[in-house]
């Protein structure tokens, strides 16, 4: 309750109550002023002060957070994602065998709340939470009568930029390297430690070394031997961003990288032969051996091409394991000889945008084609959807998106895969075909 | 009979006694030497009345007022939003009453060559971007920073009016009450740190220039210094009983004549 002492006072308090909500907070410069011209006295000014704050804790959550004040900004962001999933596969078959296929359907969900926060001094730190415990999907499918989902721990990481040029970054983090699915799940948040330098020159161009070191698998020391140790992916990557055209507009960036592991538990020599395959095939279960990948991304982008707003891109991605017969041989038990053009992948492909994909009426849509050897990609990292994360397939990728309103979207995307070499056993790399749709209802908030 | 009259009388008397009884907690830098002298001089008037002063930063003050452990909460800032949700949730009124002006004070080794300073580099030494005293033109030295400790309203608000609520320098030293900012900045040469204007006019210290203007009566009043502020007793709604007649003669013309005396600045006369 006020105690009014003036028709001025009144007059104010009137006005600014009304508004309390909103202004209390940002009121303190305006009564300020009223105090130096004399129109309010101190005490008057104190208790409206408090009369406002006491409003404005009343009618907002705001006033009831006690935030540090060591935080420059906090934010909280996340989506949840209705997904219907339609795929069929089949397996090679020996020649003559009747064809097997194996549908799926499912209603799925994804959900994902993120708390960024940035510090003073340069520091930042944030959490992410999402449905789905794999690293590469945070898909939930609604499965037995009316089930609740555990919800998990997707990013945990603490930043340190101590001026425009570094960057270093700890914990499980965004992925911070240029790449594309072929290589890197864009569900997946790397664990491990991040550098960056960046170096600015010309008008907005950009040169940057990102180097990162994985935790992809704790071992345990005390087995003696290579197995004991930890596991550890080593990547670095240099990638230049040019600006050009009209009001440097059009960009290109051209990634170049090399990524290998510390091979903690490669297997001695003499233990292998193309007869006892395959040893250790599978993904997320330690398959590191003899990976090596050399690599060379980018994209052009052309803005405005067709009116304003509207953008048109084309993209690439390739790698290459260098020791890729050796993995042939010593993971998969293959003739090297035979498979060592399973060693390279490359992807290109065309996309056509309108808008940034935030504002209602925006659209996109993106078609690539690529062709993953068996040793040429990590099978720990590489696109879940397409070819349903299995190696030794080439084929398409459609991806359309529209936004319902400025944040809502609907996203429809069709995978077509089929076999490169045929006469592969593991199940890593012997699917024979895949179709895959989905379609989504994505909510931002 | 007569005996369980005298019984009752004397508990009665007790219980009066004890109701006299004035619990003011909060802000060292009210609670440290004006608000005592002020309590002598009541109590002169009021020999029935006694004092439990407790002076151990603002938030202990407002936390009073939150939790009734005290009748007036002195406070040398505004209670926070948070504060004041948390008393309206306990169905507490936090009631703000300006009881002096101060000016907080950057106090130098009265030995520093270094007399004025802008706001920026004093925000850029209690943040700890300018670490030497000869990036701001003095003796080359490393700067021996000194600040309230984090329960002080001094502490916040020096860190909301000079550093923009930047987190103070991470080799700031702590101390507990603005004497001994004034003692650590006697003795050590490269000291600075900031007190109350009561407490800037210490022998050893010496008082920076911010931005050409000194803490006086007249800057602090029409705050042309920057570092102005209001200091507050807080109550549970309008103030009644003892603690009333305690507030009224804090703001009475003796009252104000102690706080001048002590080296606050009066609240004008209306």
């Amino acid at each position: 309750m006020l105690h009014l002492k003036s028709k001025w006072l009144a007059l104010l308090s009137g006005a600014l109550l009304i508004a309390a909500p909103v202004i209390a907070q940002d009121s303190g410069p305006l009564i300020d002023i009223l105090v130096k011209k004399g129109i309010v006295t101190d005490q008057e000014a104190e208790e409206l002060r408090a009369d406002l704050v006491k409003d404005f804790t009343n009618n907002s959550s705001a006033g009831k957070l006690n935030l540090s004040s060591s935080l420059v900004e906090f934010k909280m962001s996340g989506d949840i994602r209705m997904r219907y999933e339609y795929n069929d596969q089949g397996p090679e078959l020996a020649t003559g065998a009747a064809p097997l296929n194996n549908e799926t359907s499912r209603q799925r969900f994804r959900l994902r709340f993120n708390t960024d926060v940035i510090l003073q001094k340069g520091w930042t730190a944030g959490f992410a939470l999402e449905t789905g415990q794999s690293s590469d999907s945070a898909n939930q499918t609604f499965t037995g009568a009316a089930d609740d989902y555990g919800v998990f721990v997707a990013r945990a990481y603490v930043g340190w930029q101590p001026n425009a040029n570094w960057a270093f970054v700890l914990g499980k983090q965004k992925n911070p390297f240029y790449t594309t699915e072929m290589r890197w799940d864009a569900d997946i948040s790397p664990q491990g430690a991040y550098e960056n330098y960046k170096a600015f020159f010309g008008a907005k161009d950009t040169f940057e070394i990102r180097a990162m070191q994985h935790a992809m698998q704790d071992n345990n020391e005390q087995v003696a031997g290579p197995t004991g140790r930890d596991t550890w992916m080593f990547e670095q990557q240099a990638v230049l961003t040019h600006w050009f055209g009209p009001e440097n507009l059009h960009s290109a960036i051209v990634a170049v990288g090399y990524s290998a592991y510390n091979q903690s538990s490669l297997p001695s020599t003499a233990t292998i032969s193309p007869s006892n395959s395959p040893l250790n095939s599978a993904a997320f279960v330690g398959s590191v051996r003899a990976q090596d990948y050399g690599t060379f991304a980018g994209e052009v982008n052309w803005a405005n091409l067709n009116g304003a707003g509207t953008a048109f891109k084309v993209y690439w991605d390739s790698s290459y394991n260098t020791t890729g017969g050796t993995r042939a041989y010593r993971v998969y038990g293959l003739n090297p000889t035979l498979f060592s053009k399973g060693a390279t992948a490359w992807l290109t492909g065309l996309g056509y945008s309108y808008g940034t994909g935030k504002v209602q009426g925006d659209y996109s849509a993106k078609l690539d084609y690529r062709s993953v050897g068996v040793t040429s990609v990590d099978p720990n990292t590489n696109d879940s959807d397409w070819g349903l994360s299995k190696v030794n397939q080439k084929g398409w990728k459609l991806a359309l998106a529209y936004n319902v309103t400025d944040f809502t979207n609907f996203n429809l995307t069709y995978f077509d895969t089929k076999i490169i070499q045929q006469g592969m056993t593991f199940a890593l790399g012997n699917l024979d075909r895949s179709h895959e749709l989905l379609v989504d209802l994505v909510v931002k908030f | 009979m007569k005996k369980v009259i005298l019984i009752l009388a004397a508990l009665a008397a007790i219980a009066t006694a004890s109701a006299q009884k004035l619990v003011i907690k909060g802000s060292d830098t009210l609670g440290a030497k004006l608000v005592p002298t002020l309590a002598e001089e009541y109590k002169a008037k009021n020999p029935g009345v006694s004092f439990e002063i407790a002076a151990e930063g603002s938030t202990t003050g407002i936390s009073a007022i939150i939790d009734g452990t005290a009748q007036i909460g002195m406070s040398s800032r505004r209670a926070k939003p948070t504060e004041i949700s948390a008393a309206q949730a306990k169905g507490v009124s936090m009631k703000p009453i300006i009881v002096a002006f101060d000016g907080i004070a950057v106090i130098a080794n009265a030995g520093n060559p270094v007399s004025s300073l802008t706001k920026r580099q004093v925000e850029q030494i209690f943040a700890g971007d300018i670490v030497d005293w000869s990036a701001v033109g003095g003796t080359p030295g490393a700067i021996s920073i000194y600040t309230r400790n984090t329960s002080s309203g001094t502490y916040s608000d020096f860190k909301a009016l000079a550093t923009k609520n930047r987190d103070y320098a991470s080799s700031s030293q702590k101390m507990a009450g603005n004497e001994q900012i004034v003692a650590e900045v006697a003795k050590n040469p490269s000291g600075i740190g900031y007190v109350g204007l009561a407490y800037m006019n210490e022998p050893g210290v010496k008082v920076m220039a911010i931005e050409g203007s000194t803490p006086t009566k007249e800057s602090v009043l029409n705050k042309s210094y920057p570092y102005a502020r209001p200091t507050f007793y807080y109550t549970n709604g309008e103030p009644t009983g003892e603690a009333k007649k305690f507030v009224d003669f804090t703001l009475s013309d003796e009252g104000k004549k102690i706080i001048e005396k002590i080296g606050f600045v009066a609240p004008p006369t209306k």
